[in-house]
């Protein structure tokens, strides 16, 4: 059964854009373009969701499917947008790494990462493809942490990561219990609220979001 | 079932302790009662529940708990004998607090202090209770933190802060090593129930048996204040408040003792011979040391810190000596040995209770510690000074008190190997030499100690005052007086009347080196029998009273016949001078100035004078004299450590830059190179 939804030329075709929207994020120089190109990406998981729920006739992915598109694609954004206007930051992101190094490294990554699921060689090809992605949203998003020095820009890279994680449950699971899907929603929405008020509290203190001024606490 | 009463009220009556000293911390005269009496109350307890195990059965409890852990109990004979130890201590301690806190109204928190006080106690029965790794090691480190805070209490000197830093960091490298040692037993025995452990210790291989030793000692040594893992001591019992030093001198570092008996003869069967000398070297060598230091150390409770790592290193003589016999086979001798041990642990917590308590009292009514600042407290405060003094002299191994009993013992028991050693040309020469070496030194340190303390008496309590502190000093509070005569009076009955006490502690030990010296009389060959018993009647202590209390009588009667004119009084050590003022008297460090200069090597003395003159160089304006002594252990061994790790450290420190991004970038880095290692097949 998974051979037929996982192969089915949608599916694939959403895990790809998904990979796409991912590059759009390392390769926009706006705050803005990357949290619209992080709604896309949300949307385009929960479109994913829908067509497992639909194949695999699991009623509860399309609750899961829904919140994804709610929570992910329609509310965390909307909270980015309203960060971003209140504090009035430059709309400018600002890099470790510049773009082109930033769009090459992340292709070595996904590169590593599908040899790394080839590697483990614990499933057949097709939903290996999905889990590929799903590793390569995983360290995409780490690495945005990384070469980013806006506050918003880490708080986007963790959420890139989990959706990585929520696609690598949907290929290998077709999703984990209801329950645990809807924690882990919750989990998401308060840890973005706390890392919102958070960045507002280091705009406060430091007059910007700079991550790169918070250095003094060592010891 | 008696016995589970027993346990539950002693157990509920310290977390009762523990919380009204909590609840009436509004109070401070009510919660410094009611916490102390709950733990005096659950003391009562404890007594009558060690008897009934020492008496009766092997009391084990288990509540059960999840599949990893089992909170479960189990007191044999010699857990008991512990228990015992800890509540007759804590049961006069308690009185005393009730007493003794009543300097910190007003100015400490005391229900806090109740409450850490009832914890910590309750912690070390929990100690040696404990029936499993994991339980005893959570148990073992709530009571190192608890007195550590005790320790800390008076956290607004510096002084206190440096002492406790010391303490935590000492009792934790100790820690790691009992970890160590737990775990190599656990790794044969497949469970952490101490009920393994035993049958684990059978088939271990020799060189796991070693190393489990090794660290158990390493660790519990820390703990018992062994040289050179003691320097802890001399910071941390000076610094708590004195009720909480004379339980973590007293008690605290005996559940180490505790821990190294039930590790080398329950578990490890104590088969091997080094294990014993090793332990009897590291005896006799804190003993010595121990004392050496305590001579020279005019801080009281500094001093009888110090003296207490001498009381360990005795103690570790007759358990080092106990393992060296038992190896050899001759278990009689062992539980002689063994014996001995038990009997000077419980003495010493009694007479260094009595001490520490009547440091206690000093600095209660003097606010000095400093010993050179004290004198003529036998007219100010003369009931404290009389209760001091039965300590003392029993500390000092004098008869008729506890103190010599136990350490003629010990002696004999070290004597006593010799014999068969002359017999039959073995054990071996080895054994003799080290046996023979350790009493010589045993003898040594004893002829110290009573230098020591009667240096401290001296010059505390005779002649006149020092200082303004001394002068305005008074008697202390009843119920500290109360809990000091307590412990006086047991240290006289212990010293007149152990051939009560040592069958209890021959069926305690019988349980460990299996043989009762009580109920048989043995021989060591065909031409002679000595018969066990016998030599331990040899010693009439009730008959070394008479005659100890006829010696002191002779004095008298000569003062009677020959001096019956009424006596010309004048001023003590006035030498007949007609004036005599504080400052002609014998000072602390003077008196003990003979010793410094028989062993400088060691003390390595460092001594500064400067002068400053008026204008005629013939007129010394002022005159300034000051001499340190060098903690060999400190310079030598424990600062360049330190150095060397902080060195390290700050080495290591570069990798801490304090930018979010380099620390993501540890991570991501770690993780690009994990996946490479499995993409090249690193997993299979």
């Amino acid at each position: 059964m998974s051979e037929i939804i996982l192969g089915s030329k949608s599916v694939q075709l959403l895990i790809a854009l998904i990979l796409v929207s991912t590059f759009m994020i390392l390769g926009s120089t706006r705050l803005y373009s990357c949290v619209r190109a992080f709604g896309i990406q949300s949307f385009l998981l929960a479109c994913v969701a829908g067509i497992v729920a639909y194949s695999t006739g699991k009623n509860d992915l399309y609750i899961v499917a829904a919140l994804t598109l709610v929570i992910k694609s329609a509310v965390i954004p909307y909270i980015f947008i309203y960060i971003i206007r209140e504090i009035k930051v430059k709309r400018e992101i600002e890099l470790y790494v510049n773009i082109s190094p930033s769009l090459i490294i992340g292709g070595v990554l996904v590169v590593i990462s599908y040899y790394l699921i080839r590697s483990i060689n614990i499933m057949s090809e097709l939903s290996g493809f999905a889990l590929s992605a799903s590793m390569s949203l995983v360290s995409i998003g780490l690495f945005v942490m990384i070469s980013r020095k806006k506050a918003i820009m880490q708080m986007l890279g963790i959420l890139i990561m989990e959706n990585g994680l929520f696609l690598g449950a949907i290929s290998l699971t077709y999703g984990m219990p209801l329950l645990v899907e809807l924690g882990i929603f919750f989990d998401v929405l308060i840890g973005v609220l706390i890392m919102g008020i958070l960045i507002f509290r280091i705009n406060k203190t430091f007059e910007s979001i700079d991550t790169d001024m918070l250095k003094t606490l060592i010891g | 079932m008696l016995d589970n009463y027993l346990f539950l009220g002693l157990f509920s009556f310290y977390l009762l302790g523990a919380a009204s000293s909590v609840i009436f911390n509004k109070n401070d005269r009510i919660s410094a009662y009611l916490s102390f009496i709950s733990a005096a109350v659950a003391s009562i307890f404890g007594i009558i529940f060690s008897f009934s195990v020492i008496f009766g059965n092997t009391f084990t409890l288990s509540i059960p708990g999840s599949s990893f852990l089992d909170f479960g109990f189990f007191v044999d004979k010699l857990s008991a004998f512990f228990i015992l130890v800890i509540s007759i201590a804590v049961f006069a301690v308690s009185i005393y607090s009730t007493g003794y806190v009543r300097e910190y109204f007003g100015k400490k928190n005391i229900g806090y202090l109740g409450f850490l006080y009832n914890i910590f106690v309750l912690s070390m029965i929990l100690v040696v209770t404990a029936s499993n790794a994991i339980v005893f090691l959570i148990v073992w480190e709530l009571m190192s933190v608890i007195s550590y805070f005790l320790v800390v209490y008076e956290h607004e000197k510096p002084e206190t802060r440096k002492a406790g830093f010391i303490y935590i960091v000492m009792t934790h490298i100790g820690t790691g090593f009992i970890i160590l040692s737990f775990l190599i037993f656990a790794g044969t025995s497949g469970s952490f129930g101490f009920e393994t452990f035993h049958a684990a210790g059978a088939v271990m291989p020799p060189l796991m048996k070693d190393l489990a030793f090794l660290f158990a000692l390493i660790g519990f040594g820390a703990k018992a204040g062994i040289v050179p893992l003691h320097i802890w001591l001399p910071y941390a019992h000076p610094a708590a408040p004195s009720n909480v030093s004379a339980l973590m001198s007293g008690v605290m570092i005996k559940t180490a003792i505790f821990m190294l008996i039930r590790i080398s003869f329950d578990f490890l069967g104590a088969g091997t011979a080094w294990w014993g000398y090793l332990v009897l070297a590291l005896g006799t060598i804190s003993a010595i040391l121990g004392i050496l230091y305590a001579v020279v150390e005019s801080d009281i409770k500094r001093m009888l810190a110090f003296s207490s790592i001498e009381n360990v290193g005795i103690i570790l003589i007759g358990t080092g000596a106990s393992m060296i016999f038992f190896a050899g086979g001759m278990t009689t001798l062992s539980a002689i040995a063994a014996i001995a041990a038990l009997y000077h642990l419980l003495n010493h917590s009694v007479f260094k209770g009595l001490l520490f308590m009547g440091a206690g009292s000093i600095l209660f009514s003097t606010h000095t510690k400093n010993i050179e600042e004290l004198g003529g407290l036998i007219k100010k405060m003369p009931v404290s000074a009389v209760l001091i003094l039965a300590g003392v002299l029993s500390i000092s191994a004098l008869p008729p008190f506890s103190g010599f009993v136990s350490e003629w013992l010990t002696f004999q028991s070290l004597l006593l190997g010799l014999i068969p050693v002359f017999k039959y040309g073995g054990f071996n020469t080895f054994a003799m030499i080290a046996l023979s070496i350790s009493a010589a030194v045993l003898a040594l340190t004893g002829a110290l100690a009573a230098f020591c303390f009667l240096k401290t008496f001296g010059i505390g309590f005779l002649a006149l005052p020092r200082s303004k502190h001394a002068e305005h000093a008074v008697e202390v509070n009843k119920p500290m007086l109360l809990g000091m005569a307590l412990f006086a009076i047991l240290s006289v009955l212990l010293g007149i009347f152990p051939f009560y006490v040592l069958p209890v502690l021959d069926r305690i030990v019988q349980t460990f080196v299996g043989v009762s010296v009580f109920s048989q009389s043995v021989s060591f060959g065909a031409s002679g029998t000595i018969a066990i018993p016998a030599t331990l009647i040899t010693l009439s202590t009730p008959a070394l009273l008479v005659l100890v209390l006829i010696f002191a009588l002779i004095p008298f009667i000569c003062l009677y016949i020959y001096n019956r004119k009424t006596p010309a009084i004048y001023e003590t050590w006035g030498c007949g001078q007609p004036v005599s003022t504080p400052r002609n008297e014998y000072t602390a460090q003077a008196f003990s100035k003979p010793v410094q200069i028989w062993f400088k090597n060691l003390y390595r003395p460092v001594t500064e004078t400067k002068a400053t003159y008026s204008p005629s160089p013939f007129l010394k304006e002022s005159f300034k004299f000051e001499s340190r002594i060098e903690q060999v252990f400190e310079q030598y061994i424990y600062n360049p450590v330190v150095d060397v790790v902080l060195a390290k450290s700050r080495r290591a420190k570069v990798i801490q830059t304090g930018s979010i991004h380099a620390y993501l970038s540890y991570i991501f880095g770690t993780l690009v190179i994990l996946f490479m290692f499995v993409i090249a097949g690193g997993s299979k």
